[in-house]
């Protein structure tokens, strides 16, 4: 029962990675990213074939810089189009890694995937710890990028980027360099998405392409929805929260004996869909809406309209 | 060989020309891109198994089947989603498709499981013409889409709903003023998508084997024949089609098969680079 509940809380931390990313590029950007599951894959991979070699500081860096050098080339194509093409753009660069994945089995393993990652401070562990370490990793690494989320959104740089997502033409009109912008938003995601790879990689310590589905993004886009699009809080809550909710339909299975394991995680996967189209219709805020800033939080003496 | 891949890629490209026809008058009139097309084309293929196999119809009863099932659903997903969110701008509705993606597709996945399955028709010998060999599905997926191509460029250039869906898709306001309906019109090109698209889930499952990935694996390339032909332009996403269709084919004599869906992803890319508007463009850089 314990290693379930820590199993549990990386799969939350992991997914509360890929959030906290998506919510940069989405939420706060307005960049709409499909490809979730590229940048996560990439990432772990990366990790996979770097950290028996360079160690796993090393290879987590790598892992990051290697995401937000592809998040920099695929934005840099497709960010001075409409929304749709960035999205098209992703959906496909996320089609090429996995078949890029399963078909390059020289470097990747292909469908067998790559066995025996290293584990960060896997020599400090103590015997009968099972994942206490990595579950500490986990924790550390969440909440240091919510503190530089949080930090990126209360900068000046954070905004900028809402007001280029609420009005770009406002904001290149008062001379913001909206291109750069968006493309550093959209670099600094995918690295977020990168090391959620990196922590994925470390904690199952076996990776193959079949882990790295469209699901991630489809669950990642709920947790932003859910959790209040640019409210980091929020989506921290909204990943913990949907991973309850799904695991919880594991226990269906007990209740329900005539559905087969397909027909469970078919059901999984169309709640996640009609959760997002029923929070997008009922709920557009989220669980914690975002912070609206208004003229009276700098001069609390303003008597302006903000 | 190449004679054989062009005539394949001929055919794959009509098999691409349907969804990627409704993908593009869907933008045309709602302004989005509707993620949600290879999922109906599954769902399609889906109605046309229980047409032909479990039912027991021949062929194109079945498709008929397939195609009122699409269109019921695409009116249903326009009425329970998409309507309610049409005022708040494409990347809401652009995400809210692929929710409506991801229902469909697992409704079909929880009915029918993962295993793939094929319709009932009798295994009939390839024709031999000159060296290459053509199918008699292949023959039956030209045909259709020829024949459903040419009624819905008279239904778009010479009726009057299509004068109102063009007007629509030109100005909604200026349509308004002239009294025709945006809501009206809308729902009518989603049940018109959504019998194309149904009907084309019918001959994707003739091409290859019905599963609940079926359209999401044609996602890309449809995507890709649409954009190539300029998002919204009709006649262009049939040329686009053509061209990706081809290309994906003739692309066996010089990469490994797995990689056919690398051409479409590489034809969007140097596409964004160089070609912004696609080939027959409509307006697509922002501010």
């Amino acid at each position: 029962m314990m290693s379930y509940l820590v199993t549990i809380v990386i799969f939350v931390s992991i997914a509360g990675l890929v959030g906290l990313a998506l919510n940069l590029q989405w939420g706060l950007a307005g960049l709409v990213n499909f490809g979730v599951s590229g940048f996560v894959a990439l990432g772990a991979y990366m990790v996979a074939l770097t950290a028996p070699h360079l160690g796993w500081l090393a290879a987590t860096l790598t892992a990051a810089l290697l995401c937000a050098a592809v998040s920099m080339a695929l934005s840099l194509l497709t960010i001075r189009l409409e929304e749709n093409y960035l999205a098209i753009v992703t959906i496909g660069f996320a089609e090429i890694v996995r078949i890029l994945l399963l078909n390059e089995s020289w470097l990747t393993g292909g469908a067998l995937g790559i066995a025996d990652i290293p584990r960060p401070f896997a020599s400090l562990t103590p015997a009968g710890w099972g994942d206490g370490i990595i579950l500490v990793f986990a924790l550390v690494l969440v909440a240091l990028v919510y503190g530089l989320m949080e930090g990126l959104v209360r900068s000046p740089f954070g905004r900028v980027l809402r007001a280029v997502r609420d009005d770009a033409t406002v904001a290149a009109a008062l001379g913001k360099p909206v291109l750069a912008l968006r493309v550093r938003a959209f670099a600094v995601g995918g690295a977020v998405m990168g090391l959620a790879g990196a922590l994925h990689a470390f904690f199952m310590t076996y990776i193959d392409p079949s882990q790295f589905t469209p699901i991630i993004t489809a669950y990642a886009f709920m947790a932003v929805i859910a959790g209040g699009r640019g409210s980091n809080l929020g989506l921290l809550l909204g990943a913990g929260s949907i991973m309850l909710l799904l695991e919880a339909t594991r226990f269906l299975k007990d209740l329900v004996p005539s559905i087969d394991g397909t027909q469970l995680s078919a059901m999984r996967l169309a709640l996640i869909g009609i959760g997002i189209i029923l929070l997008l219709i009922l709920r557009p805020q989220g669980l914690v809406a975002e912070p609206r800033r208004t003229v009276r939080d700098v001069f609390p003496d303003a008597t302006g309209e903000s | 060989m190449a004679a054989q891949l062009l005539l394949n890629g001929l055919v794959t490209g009509l098999l691409l020309a349907l969804p990627a026809l409704a993908l593009t008058l869907i933008f045309g009139i709602l302004k989005f891109a509707n993620f949600a097309v290879g999922s109906m084309l599954t769902l399609g293929a889906y109605a046309g198994y229980v047409g032909n196999v479990v039912l027991g119809w021949p062929l194109a009863a079945a498709a008929a089947l397939a195609a009122a099932t699409g269109a019921l659903a695409c009116l249903l997903s326009d009425a329970l989603v998409f309507e309610r969110l049409r005022e708040r701008g494409s990347i809401t509705l652009l995400v809210a498709s692929m929710g409506v993606s991801l229902v469909i597709e697992n409704i079909c996945r929880f009915t029918f499981g993962n295993a793939a399955l094929s319709f009932d028709i009798a295994p009939a010998r390839p024709i031999r013409w000159q060296g290459i060999r053509i199918n008699h599905e292949q023959i039956v997926t030209a045909a259709a889409v020829v024949v459903i191509l040419i009624l819905l460029h008279i239904l778009l250039t010479a009726s009057p709903l299509g004068r109102a869906m063009r007007a629509v898709a030109d100005n909604p306001a200026l349509a308004a003023v002239r009294g025709i309906e945006r809501r009206t019109v809308a729902r009518i090109t989603w049940a018109l998508t959504g019998a194309v698209l149904g009907g084309a889930g019918v001959l994707a499952g003739l091409d290859r084997a019905i599963d609940p990935l079926m359209g999401w694996n044609y996602q890309i390339p449809i995507f890709a024949a649409a954009i190539l032909g300029g998002l919204g332009s009709p006649v262009g996403a049939v040329a686009g089609a053509l061209m990706i269709g081809v290309a994906e084919e003739m692309s066996a004599l010089i990469l490994p098969t797995n990689y056919r869906q690398v051409v479409s992803f590489a034809v969007i890319l140097v596409l964004l680079l160089f070609r912004t508007n696609g080939l027959f463009g409509a307006k697509a850089v922002r501010k």
